[in-house]
């Protein structure tokens, strides 16, 4: 009994919750407790304030890390075998088809919710001054979600896959100077072989994860520290005055320091005057709540919609698996994965427009001072992108021509 | 500038260097190592076959070496990369119009190999073949020739 008691007490190292020091612990030296805010603004909980967007991505990372170590228990990145391990997850492995379509489904859903939520983030200006870092992080974010999307696409081995990355690869060797020579290195070879299936595992399942893992903490750190979620401008109330500053009061004389005159110390966590980061306002009673349980519960609930939702799309969905690569026979017509059509679709027509002018925009294109041009740009861009991937999804038929979705087109031209 | 100057700046130079330089070995130390020593590819130069083997007329396709092997009775032998400039697809020969066309995109090649229709931003290549010792033809796709180059056997 003692030994049981002693064993809790190791996990749960709080004083008694009778006493004010345990109640305070609770929170401190809970992990979970901990990474949240003691308070969260009631404005920021509203589902139509951020659709959950940010967490919902967060938990389809969760659910592609769980089901994506489980296939690899059975999978090799070596072809041929890798197309075979396919055909066994598809028709031998128990659970086999619902874990890669899960892992499929989540993946094109972190794609279209890492999108949105960057569209969310935009509309409602949360880009802007304070937290411009954390919007940078952001894409970031996108570009290695992207890297992951792309690099498990040849994984299959099949034609999809192999003509995909092969497209998709020579799309990005049109980019300026280094666009050929970033393919092989990418590739580790002059075309997609069994080197660049061998390095698109390592990158998909060690390299991507870890800075993603890496960059999601300081993401999730700074929406702490840059003051929650932003807030619609008329919802602002005027700061109080009384400011409750955390380190030496600002009226207060400077820290002074006895030491040799000689030599600088560098010291960490000594503050003198006003601090830089923990300068919390007094935030009116009525517009918060604990974090515990309301924000809990609605990412709780946030966290079981969304693993619902892919577990029923898998039940329903299957990922699609074609015959093996094929390096001699491309496919009519062959598409790089849905997200870069887009840009396949420009570079069908010109390969300057879609290799370097769209993507060189995308970087380039600094905000102006009026904000009602951004808003313009960045919604040209979103819906050109949109109607882009639309039409280079569902009406491109053999040779590239346009063939509406339903028209069958029998035996195209090989 | 005082002795004790001189060396702070001295050591703060010479350490600030071996860092820089640290890092820049250690980069182009992970570049070098991404680029592979060995490539167990298709090798670029490789012998396709006697002249016997291939007949006058429609162009030949080899597909692991993705070309096509042209044989006129009269010129003689012409080597043509099937790899579309675009993108990367296999083009295929038609003998109807004795054009390339790319299935991805719908560039059209003429006999040359010069683009007449669709993205492709550049002709085919035409590689190089000889006549190897062993009286086998031999292929180098290093090699870039113009499309008027002919071996004669």
């Amino acid at each position: 009994m003692n030994l049981l008691q002693e064993i809790w007490q190791s996990i749960v190292r709080r004083d008694s919750l009778s006493t004010d020091k345990g109640k305070s612990e609770l929170v401190f030296l809970n992990v979970w407790l901990h990474i949240h805010p003691a308070k969260v603004k009631k404005e920021n909980m509203k589902f139509r304030h951020s659709f959950y967007l940010g967490f919902i991505t967060f938990f389809l990372f969760l659910i592609l890390i769980t089901t994506g170590i489980a296939l690899m228990c059975y999978y090799r990145p070596y072809p041929p075998q890798a197309y075979q391990d396919m055909k066994d997850l598809q028709f031998v492995v128990f659970m086999g088809p619902f874990l890669r379509n899960m892992h499929r489904w989540a993946a094109h859903g972190m794609v279209v919710c890492v999108f949105l939520h960057m569209c969310r983030v935009f509309y409602t200006g949360s880009y802007k001054k304070p937290r411009q870092f954390n919007w940078v992080i952001g894409v970031f974010l996108l570009l290695l979600t992207l890297g992951l999307s792309f690099t498990g696409y040849l994984l299959p081995w099949d034609q999809l896959a192999y003509w995909a990355i092969t497209v998709g690869t020579n799309i990005g060797s049109y980019a300026p100077l280094i666009g050929g020579q970033v393919r092989e290195l990418l590739l580790g070879g002059h075309s997609v072989g069994e080197a660049a299936l061998l390095r698109f595992y390592v990158l998909h399942v060690a390299v991507l994860p870890s800075l993603v893992i890496l960059l999601t903490i300081v993401h999730f750190w700074r929406v702490r520290k840059d003051g929650g979620l932003s807030r619609p401008v008329w919802k602002l109330k005027p700061e109080r005055e009384t400011l409750v500053t955390i380190g030496a009061p600002a009226e207060a004389a400077p820290l002074t320091v006895k030491a040799s005159t000689t030599k600088t110390y560098g010291l960490m966590e000594v503050v003198t005057g006003k601090p830089i980061f923990e300068t919390v306002s007094a935030e009116e009673e009525e517009d918060t709540v604990f974090s515990f349980p309301y924000a809990f519960v609605r990412e709780a609930v946030t966290l079981m919609a969304t693993v619902t939702t892919i577990m029923v799309m898998s039940l329903f969905l299957n990922a699609p698996l074609e015959e093996l690569a094929n390096p001699a026979k491309t496919p009519n017509p062959a598409k790089a994965p849905w997200y870069f059509l887009g840009l396949q679709e420009l570079v069908s027509h010109s390969a300057l427009l879609g290799g370097v002018v769209a993507p060189a925009l995308m970087v380039l294109a600094r905000r102006p001072r009026d904000r009602k041009w951004v808003l313009w740009l960045f919604t040209i861009f979103v819906v050109a992108n949109l109607v882009l991937i639309v039409i280079g999804t569902f009406f491109r038929g053999p040779g590239w021509a346009l063939v509406p979705p339903w028209v069958h087109v029998v035996g195209g031209a090989e | 500038m005082n002795r004790r100057t001189f060396f702070k700046l001295s050591w703060g130079t010479v350490g600030l260097a071996a860092l820089v330089s640290a890092i820049g070995v250690s980069l182009a130390a992970v570049v070098r190592f991404l680029m592979p020593s060995v490539f167990y590819e298709p090798p670029q130069a490789f012998k396709i076959g006697t002249p016997g083997d291939f007949a006058f007329g429609a162009p030949q396709f080899l597909v692991e070496e993705k070309i096509y092997v042209f044989h006129d009775r009269d010129k003689g032998f012409s080597v043509a990369s099937a790899v579309c400039t675009h993108l990367g697809c296999t083009v295929a020969h038609f003998q109807s119009d004795e054009k390339f066309h790319c299935p991805c995109h719908g560039s059209v090649f003429a006999a040359d190999g010069s683009v007449q229709h669709g993205p492709a931003p550049r002709a085919l290549d035409w590689f190089e073949v000889t006549l190897a010792r062993d009286g086998q033809l031999r292929v180098d796709k290093n090699k870039v020739v113009p499309p008027t180059y002919r071996l004669m056997v």
